[in-house]
């Protein structure tokens, strides 16, 4: 009897702990989506409304004729064609890369092995400002390629970064080797192995990877602004960096800009969702 | 003998190949490209103008570089580095006197040879006092007022004639300054955490405060730009004069000394009556606005304001400097950038001529395009003409690091941390050695 | 006899292959190793020794790059405390913002998807934009979040346009955009084992206890994991000065890595750059050792392969 209750009011102590967690957590998001509503909203709005004291929590007139008249200031479609153009060369490559080195420390035998991957690991400690200016130096004076993508993209197709290999590395580590030998003996070459095998199995792994590189690529302004110099060559992020200045500080505008180019990043996020939360679960364990 | 032979063929047949490649190459146009800071609609309708140069000259095509204000010296050193700067373009004042130091700009000495009038010789940049550029427009800095919020203070509006005085300036600053209960910064329950509307904006984009130690009797540098002079007292004193405007009068917002135009939080915002700015906002920022007019800057000792514009150039690494030259002379002709440019009021001309003769002048500024004929002939056009300095960057070198580090320690001034005076002797030492190039 | 040398020669050839596909693997990574990481670091180290502005020739002069950054620059003593200041509050700010969010979301409640999903979005906006989108919620006369201050009866705070308030108010961005660590940290959570919980509270534990003993323990890994990635990121921030506040009001906000764009973009002083960058990278290197050096005292690795 005495039990029975103990475990009754053990329940019922959980359960109005897991109520309060839910109104906490209802809180918190809310809280967290207020700067977005925020810019939304502040984008709907004309000059005096957005210079009216007290603020106003929702528009008056929902003005969705700025977002026009702001594409006419920021040509958001030709900033998101060229944003791509460097992003999808340079997420393939750089996913593409990263899964072959990652392979290769993972399960290939070769000489100078060790010494490759504690450069590996090492270079993962070397910010990439630290190398920006010799980089610099190296496109444009050496290779003459200021002014376009290929500083941007070229890098990634060149392992794509060392957190990447370390990452893919990790995670065929935890796939059984047997498969892998099963299939030697059947006959089919290491590479043959990667493609057919090892990818398959650990595409959470890549799809993480394709992500983290997006966003890396997507808010790397400093690399956009050194190498890009001309306007019909802009990325998102620069033009919205340059914007603020050139739209005569038109607040509804810029936040018209801002909510634009939050657009790609959430449809990216709603269509892959399932499978970056998932892999970013499996490839957080691995590490 | 056999090899002689063979060379000397080789020889001929190279030579041939390359003489018959220079005549097709020289029947081809010599494209230049020429660099303008803008948006890239901006950069449109100069490529519209660079057209009819194109047009006209058969010979060369010209296309129009657009690189954004902010990054555009930065723009410019990363092509110097790389060694494809532009064949010509538009230079950021403050950087001019660098590159020519570097030898990176041609010479334009004769630029005007045989011109029948100068440019202005304020608006000429000088390295050991002899030209190196000239600015192809003229912009000086006036005070721009919101007209209908004077007429509902029921407040006469500022003379074109005849400056305010700086007293003056903050008294009309003060009853134009309103919070949410309608109340003035006159009056004793006056709200300052509740301002709805400023009464004054004195840009403190840092190149813009030299006009006041010149306006207070003072100078940042001495004559020939050889020695610092922002530590002498007037010099101090008016920076902190205009920091007062914030931390004491408070009729202005606050403002972090972050570069913008101040124009467009102010008067274009529609939340501020007065604020001073450059004359180019008179085509770029205000149109479409709101309703507005044009002053002399209030006046703490002495009238003045300080003119520039940034110069057309041809720079050294370019292969065709002598095609580079033909453009930037026509593009230099008033009536070749008169309909975009001048006409719609973000350039003044650079030829004496349109400042004196009144038929020009009407020519210029009697269009809707501009405020109120009488108030922009007396503010700007005669203002300009008695009253405009040069600004230091025409004769000191290092302006960028100057004005970058002046901002810098400005900072605490702005929000009443430190003095005017404790931060300029803090930092005094500093500024001299930019200038000697240490 | 026969059989064993064919067999010796298939492995051979095995292995050959094996070699081959392993080095093929690796030609692009080492081409990036090599030629866009430890060559371009030496150049660093080299060009540091240079006077060079980006034009003409350069001239040697030893350690003078280096003897003018401590000794006469106006910024960089001010930029390593700026950024390290940054570093911290951002750091700790996101580990403890999405630990306490992940646990959170580790109760039992409904539509736990959904809500995982809303913490994680800013994570994916590009950061830009937010940064624009903030500095209007930051306005100092007509922002959002001065209009709650007003409700709590706090004056208007001046936020990026403060010296005092222009750090936190970033760091507090970066905490917002950290919705990768909540995710990484619920997937930890989930990863405690079931039966230490059980076992404890056969034992009566209470749930602190619980938390403090059991959770943290198990999360130490993942904590420290997060730790090291946010140090590195939040260490080299530059966007925010680019975007925003040009390293102002001041130098409030003006972090190395804009120091050192400023030296070698805007100043074309190259070569003094790169005394920045190299001094950079000790920076980050130290900081990292100690992370490692003291990982050993508190990070708790269950035993075996997890």
């Amino acid at each position: 009897m005495a039990k029975k209750t103990a475990f009754q009011s053990r329940m019922k102590h959980e359960k109005t702990l897991n109520t309060l967690a839910l109104i906490a957590v209802i809180l918190a998001s809310l809280l967290v989506m207020l700067p977005i509503w925020w810019i939304f909203r502040s984008s709907l709005m004309t000059n005096a409304q957005l210079f009216a004291w007290p603020p106003s929590f929702f528009p008056k007139d929902w003005l969705f004729s700025n977002y026009t008249k702001a594409l006419k200031y920021f040509p958001f479609l030709q900033y998101l064609k060229n944003t791509m153009t460097i992003i999808i060369p340079s997420v393939l490559g750089g996913t593409i890369t990263a899964t072959m080195g990652g392979y290769a420390f993972a399960r290939l035998r070769f000489r100078g092995k060790k010494f490759l991957f504690s450069l590996c690991v090492g270079s993962m400690l070397l910010p990439n400002m630290v190398t920006l200016i010799p980089l610099y130096i190296m496109w444009t004076k050496g290779f003459h390629l200021a002014n376009t993508y290929w500083p941007l993209i070229l890098p990634y197709f060149c392992g794509g970064g060392a957190f990447n290999i370390f990452l893919i590395r990790q995670f065929i580590s935890t796939i059984p080797r047997e498969l892998d030998e099963a299939a030697t003996i059947d006959g089919a070459g290491y590479f043959r192995i990667l493609t057919n095998i090892i990818v398959p199995s650990i595409k959470p792994a890549i799809i993480v990877v394709a992500l983290l590189l997006f966003i890396q690529i997507w808010n790397d302004l400093l690399q956009q602004i050194i190498y890009i110099n001309t306007g019909d060559k802009f990325t998102i992020a620069i033009g919205l960096s340059q914007f603020k200045g050139s739209l005569k500080q038109e607040w509804a505008y810029i936040m018209c800009a801002t909510c634009m180019s939050f657009a790609p990043g959430i449809i990216f996020y709603l269509i892959g969702q399932k499978y970056f939360v998932e892999g970013i679960v499996l490839t957080g364990m691995k590490n | 003998m056999k090899t002689n032979k063979l060379f000397f063929a080789l020889l001929i047949a190279v030579l041939l190949i390359s003489v018959a490649a220079s005549i097709v190459a020289a029947a081809e146009p010599v494209e230049i490209t020429y660099s303008y800071w803008g948006t890239p609609d901006e950069a449109a309708s100069v490529q519209a103008v660079a057209d009819r140069f194109n047009a006209e000259h058969p010979e060369i095509v010209v296309k129009v570089m657009a690189i954004p204000n902010e990054e555009y010296v930065t723009k410019l050193n990363t092509m110097a580095t790389a060694n494809e700067l532009p064949d010509c373009g538009i230079m950021n004042e403050a950087g001019v006197l660098d590159f020519a130091e570097k030898g990176l700009l041609a010479d334009v000495s004769d630029m005007y040879a045989g011109a029948d009038s100068m440019p202005l010789d304020s608006i000429t940049f000088k390295k050991d006092g002899k030209p190196v550029a000239y600015s192809a427009a003229n912009e000086i800095l006036i005070l721009y007022y919101n007209t209908d919020m004077f007429d509902a203070a029921g407040l006469p509006y500022p003379s074109a004639t005849e400056p305010m005085t700086w007293d003056e300036f903050v008294a009309t600053a003060k009853k134009l300054t309103l919070d949410k209960n309608g109340k003035n910064a006159d009056d004793p329950e006056f709200d300052a955490e509740n301002i709805v509307q400023y009464g004054a904006v004195v840009d403190n984009w840092t190149w813009q405060l030299e006009v006041w130690a010149l306006s207070n009797g003072g100078s940042w540098f001495n004559a020939d730009g050889t020695e610092v002079t922002i530590n002498s007292p007037e010099a101090i004193e008016s920076i902190q004069k205009v920091a007062d405007l914030y931390l004491v009068d408070k009729v202005m917002p606050y403002n972090a000394g972050l570069e913008d135009n101040g124009i467009q939080r102010s008067i274009v915002s529609g939340t501020v009556a007065m604020a001073t700015g450059g004359t180019w906002n008179v085509g770029t920022s205000l149109p479409g606005s709101v309703k507005y007019s044009v002053a002399p800057l209030p006046v703490m000792k002495k009238e003045v304001t300080i003119c520039t514009g940034g110069p057309q150039v041809i720079f050294s690494q370019s292969k065709h400097q002598a095609e580079a030259m033909e453009f930037i002379k026509w593009y230099t002709k008033e009536e070749n950038s008169w309909d975009n440019l001048i006409a719609t009021g973000i350039w003044m001309p650079i030829l004496e001529k349109y400042y004196t003769d009144e038929a020009l002048t009407k020519k210029w500024i009697d269009n809707p395009n501009f405020p109120k004929y009488e108030d922009y002939k007396a503010a700007v056009v005669d203002y300009a003409m008695n009253y405009a300095v040069s600004t230091s960057w025409y004769y000191t070198p290092h302006t960028n690091e100057f004005i970058e580090y002046l901002r810098s320690i400005l900072g605490p001034v702005w929000d009443g941390t430190q003095t005017a005076e404790e931060a300029i002797n803090g930092g005094y030492d500093y500024l001299s050695s930019i200038l000697a190039g240490e | 006899m026969e059989i064993d040398v064919r067999k010796k020669k298939a492995d051979h050839r095995l292995l050959d292959g094996e070699r081959k596909t392993a080095y093929l693997c690796l030609i692009p990574s080492c081409i990036g190793l090599i030629f866009l990481t430890y060559v371009p670091l030496i150049t660093v180290l080299i060009l540091s020794f240079f006077n060079w502005k980006g034009v003409g020739t350069l001239q040697w002069v030893g350690l003078t790059n280096y003897v003018r950054l401590f000794t006469k620059d106006p910024y960089f003593i001010d930029a390593i405390k700026v950024t390290v200041y940054f570093s911290v509050l951002a750091v700790f700010g996101s580990i403890l913002y999405s630990f306490a969010i992940a646990l959170l979301l580790n109760q039992k409640i409904p539509a736990r998807g959904f809500f995982r999903a809303i913490f994680y979005l800013p994570y994916v906006l590009p950061a830009m934009a937010v940064y624009l989108g903030w500095s209007w919620l930051y306005e100092s006369n007509w922002g959002l979040f001065n209009y709650i201050l007003s409700f709590l009866g706090i004056g208007k705070v001046k936020f990026i346009g403060s010296p005092t308030w222009v750090v936190p108010s970033l760091a507090l961005i970066a905490v917002w955009l950290s919705g990768n660590l909540i995710v990484i940290f619920l997937a930890g959570l989930q990863n405690v084992p079931r039966v230490y919980h059980e076992a404890a509270e056969m034992d009566g534990a209470s749930g602190w206890q619980r938390f403090r003993y059991i959770t943290i323990p198990c999360m130490t890994p993942i904590i420290f994991y997060n730790l090291l990635m946010s140090l590195i990121t939040n260490m080299q921030v530059v966007t925010p000065a680019l975007a925003l506040t040009q390293g102002g009001p001041g130098n409030s906000s003006r972090f190395i890595s804009y120091v050192m764009y400023t030296y070698a973009f805007k100043d074309a002083k190259l070569s003094y750059a790169c005394a920045i960058s190299f001094i950079f990278f000790l920076i980050i290197a130290v900081f990292t050792i100690i992370l490692f050096v003291t990982s050993g005292r508190w990070v708790f690795y269950q035993g075996g392969n997890d």
